[in-house]
């Protein structure tokens, strides 16, 4: 009879144990952290006409949030002559020099228009912005 | 009863409990190995990183948000305009990559949003006999269909990987996919257009142009390859991809296969097939898609500077091989018998073994194959894997084809950020399960 009582002391003691730990160890619900979620544009199905062409319409734009200072307005409409701006900030951070090589690539080997002076502001906007040193987004 | 909130830490529950534990000694059923330091907690995720670097990027894909383009699944954004976007690394489970989920690269910014086949003629032209201008019908009912599986890869795959990181399209290692190709055989079209003597290159060109000067790179994207090199054998002007039309960001109605070679040379929307009796002199022959003539493509910062490298245009794929999944965001209980999973290609042919290792390459065992579609596809991959004992293990994979090329465990570098193919590394945690 005692052993019996002990047994279900025992068991009584296990199961506050277990209660326990489930209210407070065993597992935690419930927690969620921050995060933005993005919209994604649902498609528009393709025109139902049997004729022979061939449409997806436009292509969309998503336009980055240049970082602001002196320089930005120069080089985003020299840059967006040929390319959206997004080619820059998908770049790692880039040391000045590799962006001063980049942006003598654009003038000299694919013949951007851009005037010497406008060259130098974009430059410097970048290697403001946009170096191991300077990169903040 | 306390009712735990959200971001109440597991280190805020044992200091409750230190004060309010009544003599239960409850504190060991937290007791990881290590104590609460040991916690599970991850940093709150950031929402979206808008980029990596100076060091390497330490994710599978890159990590642009996810957008939807026309005919494609949200995937990952690298530019607009021009359109880059990347695969998500699930879609890689398959042999087979889903037109929806295949990956984009374009160069310039005038690229087809409408093309009418009426008026849409590929022409064959140059140091030939007969000149063509053959439709889509004439090419889908007029010549032999052949299909062929093979994987494109952006000569940029994994850019991202680079130290020091090289400016161009950050990609993970999802500028791939693989998709069975059907089409006609591109020497039966050069010999339905008979190639003259004399001919020395075949020169592609596609609907995509630029807004720079006539002549320069900025203003058409073209590639060209010897008439005497073997891939042209295996090229195949594919206007299907799995079996359903090519999506527009592919290059429909046509684009070039070359199975083995790398993307840049997989014109999309091609138009022009040109037979040149002089080498192709254009920006993209001549100074783009070039990699240092040495092993590997791999060079320094320093020889660069020096201009002591000698450069080769980019061709064939080098050995490579992924692990999908885990993918290292799962704990797993010790003991609980898991499936690595992954595939494997080369550019030099078939894959003859792939191998894994859960001491981060120390031992490696072998892993089955799965169906073989040919020497230019995806191969599946699977192992068993058992880790017994908790702890961390960094869980490796690399391929021999049948060439004998090995992957290796060493970085590669170039300006350029091409050629990266080196033994692919994922933590895997294991925790215990008792």
């Amino acid at each position: 009879m005692r052993k019996k009582l002990s047994v279900l002391l025992l068991a009584a003691g296990l199961m506050l144990v277990a209660a326990g730990s489930v209210a407070f160890a065993q597992f935690r619900s419930g927690s969620y952290g921050s995060a933005k979620a993005t919209g994604i544009e649902q498609l528009f199905p393709a025109p139902v006409t049997s004729d022979s062409n061939f449409s997806v319409g436009a292509y969309p734009s998503f336009p980055p949030e240049l970082a602001e200072g002196e320089g930005r307005a120069e080089t985003q409409s020299f840059c967006l002559m040929c390319h959206s701006t997004r080619y820059i900030t998908m770049q790692p951070p880039l040391p000045a020099a590799v962006w001063e090589a980049e942006i003598n690539k654009m003038i000299k080997t694919y013949g951007a228009p851009i005037p010497e002076a406008s060259a130098k502001k974009i430059t410097s906007y970048l290697q403001t912005h946009y170096t191991p040193e300077t990169r903040k987004e | 009863m306390v009712t735990w909130r959200g971001n109440v830490s597991r280190r805020d529950a044992l200091k409750f409990l230190g004060a309010a534990g009544g003599g239960l000694a409850l504190g060991k059923w937290f007791a990881a190995p290590g104590g609460p330091a040991h916690a599970q907690e991850r940093p709150d995720a950031k929402s979206i990183e808008a980029f990596t670097g100076p060091g390497p990027n330490p994710h599978w894909n890159s990590v642009g948000p996810y957008v939807s383009e026309p005919q494609k699944a949200p995937l990952i954004l690298l530019t607009d305009r021009p359109v880059q976007l990347e695969t998500p690394r699930n879609y890689f489970r398959t042999a087979f990559t889903p037109n929806d989920a295949f990956y984009v690269r374009w160069h310039l910014s005038e690229i087809p949003n409408n093309i009418d086949l009426a008026a849409w003629k590929l022409k064959m032209e140059g140091n030939v006999n007969k000149p063509l201008a053959l439709s889509l019908s004439d090419l889908t009912t007029k010549f032999k269909p052949f299909s062929i599986a093979a994987v494109n890869q952006c000569s940029g795959n994994s850019r991202s990987r680079l130290q020091p990181r090289v400016p161009g399209g950050q990609w993970g290692n999802g500028a791939m996919g693989n998709a069975m190709w059907t089409g006609v055989r591109l020497r039966d079209l050069l010999d339905a257009a008979g190639v003259k003597d004399g001919s020395l290159q075949v020169q592609f060109q596609g609907l995509e142009t630029g807004a720079g000067p006539s002549g320069l790179g900025s203003s058409a994207f073209l590639k060209s390859l010897e008439v005497s090199n073997s891939a042209l054998d295996e090229a195949v002007v594919a206007y299907s991809m799995n079996g359903e039309p090519l999506p527009m960001l592919n290059g429909f109605p046509v684009r070039l296969v070359v199975p083995g070679y790398f993307a840049t040379y997989w014109m999309k929307s091609l138009t022009w097939i040109r037979v040149l009796t002089a080498a192709d002199e254009n920006f993209w022959m001549k100074t783009a898609y070039r990699i240092p003539d040495t092993p590997r493509g791999n060079t320094t910062p320093e020889e660069i500077k020096a201009g002591s490298v000698k450069t080769v245009p980019i061709a064939r794929m080098p050995v490579r091989s992924f692990l999908i999944s885990p993918n290292g965001g799962t704990k797993v209980p010790a003991g609980f018998s898991i499936t690595l999973r992954g595939i494997a290609f080369s550019g030099y042919g078939r894959i003859a073994k792939v191998e894994t290792s859960d001491d981060s390459g120390k031992n490696w065992s072998a892993a089955v194959l799965g169906e073989d579609h040919g020497p230019y596809s995806f191969r599946t991959w699977e192992a068993a894997w058992t880790p017994r004992t908790p702890g961390k293990y960094t869980v490796a994979v690399r391929a021999t084809d049948e060439k004998g090329n090995v992957q290796p465990d060493e970085p590669v570098w170039n300006p350029g950020g091409y050629l990266w193919n080196r033994v692919e590394k994922e933590e895997i945690v294991v925790g215990k399960a008792s």
